[in-house]
């Protein structure tokens, strides 16, 4: 069965069409990126499958969002549960103005869970499989302004990861990052892989073909060519992802 | 043009003057070797290095370009292609300073006025002239159509090369001695059937280029 399904999706902003009529399928436990110029819509995009846009007043959707068999726009659902199943990970990293622990132990805490014992151990793991907890280990206490921006991108990660979510997106989440943590982070992405299935929105193609399995191009709003990494960075189908991946876009 | 589409431009230039040089090298070692002409022959093998040469700087172009540019999709191809055929390039050239060698260091002036025209080999040489001159063109106007077409005269030539060592073979139990000069015949034959073998690889760099497809080794698989 497929993790994330998008059937004939239509997004609008108020008037302004923002996706069009997009269909993709998402199998588990495989990395998947969106790429394109701004504005194109692969954010958008991304934020409907843990329905972040809903905070954004004006929108309207058409069409279907699957998410692990779920329609995740069909009345009754729950979004604080759906974000449990989708974890969200951002451009910039926005740690919790506390400790290090806490950050990770945070969506448990809010989530039920009490049980120091199981706090623990899940925080541990997390900060394990974020590739964070050799770094951090004897320092948790402490707050999590004091890591650098590629820690505290992986401590984000980490805090994702706590809920145990199936699917993480990730917005840029080496944009704001120096080589090294972009290498820790996509290195990361990696070892996820075999646990999650990843959505990556990356404006570095570059990014995007050394993490992904599939790349979908996005453009006005279109899905122009979605395919194996591979085929789309050696020998794309469309002209128009061509001219995008050589730089003669525009 | 954008900065890096001119970067390529210059270097498909870089494979255009090699190429024009290396069939240049070609028609003069057939000139040289069908009229025994030694002034012919030394100005081709003096003007090898001019074709190591420009292997050399394609070959450090492209992996500057590699380096620096990152190319994709059909950027990526063209370089790659470029890379391979600069060096089956340079060994063609190599071919034709060997013939042209064989033309300054052997004395078979008889044997050939003999048997030349028997064998064939103007048309040898004429056939991989027109391969490397017909491969230039589809690469010029990114056109594979002509493909088969090339491929096809590659087989030509190997016809020709096969009913010349059956010609020789029978010329030298006839003649047992001038077997040496028979052999260096062959040697300079077998030489034209390389370059028509390095010109259907050329060929098959310029549809993975442009097409994308891989036509290496299909003949061996089917």
């Amino acid at each position: 069965m497929m993790m994330i399904q998008a059937n004939n999706v239509d997004f609008y902003y108020g008037e302004f069409h923002a996706l069009k009529g997009i269909n993709m399928d998402i199998e588990p436990n495989t990395v998947t990126a969106f790429i394109g110029p701004s504005g194109c819509g692969k954010s958008t995009f991304l934020r409907l499958f843990n329905r972040m846009n809903d905070l954004i007043p004006g929108t309207k959707l058409q069409g279907e969002c699957i998410v692990n068999g779920t329609n995740i726009y069909r009345k009754g659902i729950n979004v604080d549960d759906l974000r449990k199943e989708v974890g969200m990970v951002f451009q910039k990293p926005n740690p919790f103005p506390k400790t290090i622990f806490e950050n990770v132990a945070y969506g448990l805490r809010v989530n039920g869970i009490n049980d120091s014992k199981v706090i623990k151990e899940r925080v541990e793991q997390s900060l394990m499989g974020a590739a964070l907890w050799e770094e951090v280990k004897d320092k948790l206490k402490k707050s999590a302004f004091e890591l650098s921006g590629g820690q505290q991108q992986r401590l984000c990660i980490a805090r994702a990861l706590a809920i145990q979510p199936s699917v993480l997106l990730m917005d840029e989440p080496a944009s704001a990052l120096d080589p090294i943590s972009t290498s820790k982070v996509e290195e990361l992405i990696h070892e996820l892989k075999n646990d999650y299935t990843i959505v990556i929105v990356t404006h570095n193609m570059q990014q995007a073909a050394r993490v992904s399995d599939k790349t979908g191009f996005f453009m006005l709003g279109e899905l122009v060519e979605y395919s194996d990494t591979k085929k789309m960075f050696f020998n794309p189908e469309k002209e128009q992802t061509q001219n995008y991946i050589t730089g003669r876009f525009g | 043009m954008k900065h890096t589409e001119k970067e390529l431009q210059s270097l498909k230039e870089e494979v255009r003057e090699m190429w024009q040089l290396v069939l240049s090298q070609l028609e003069k070692c057939k000139q040289s070797y069908l009229t025994d002409d030694l002034e012919i022959a030394r100005e081709v093998a003096s003007r090898e290095k001019r074709v190591n040469t420009f292997e050399l700087k394609i070959e450090s172009d492209c992996e500057n370009y590699i380096a620096l540019y990152t190319p994709v999709a059909v950027d990526l191809r063209l370089v790659l292609s470029m890379i391979k055929i600069c060096s089956t390039l340079e060994r063609i050239g190599d071919f034709a300073e060997g013939i042209a060698r064989h033309v300054i260091a052997d004395d078979c002036t008889p044997l050939l006025q003999l048997i030349k025209d028997d064998l064939q080999v103007e048309t040898m040489f004429d056939t991989v002239i027109a391969m490397l001159s017909d491969s230039y063109a589809a690469l010029e106007s990114e056109n594979t159509k002509l493909s088969g077409r090339i491929l096809q005269k590659d087989e030509e030539v190997d016809t020709l090369y096969r009913e010349a060592i059956r010609k020789l073979a029978e010329y030298v139990e006839k003649n047992p001695s001038h077997a040496p000069c028979v052999l260096e015949t062959l040697l300079v034959l077998r030489k034209v059937e390389r370059i028509g073998d390095h010109c259907s690889n050329i060929v098959e760099e310029i549809v993975f280029y442009i097409d994308a497809k891989i036509l290496k080794h299909r003949k061996s698989k089917e």
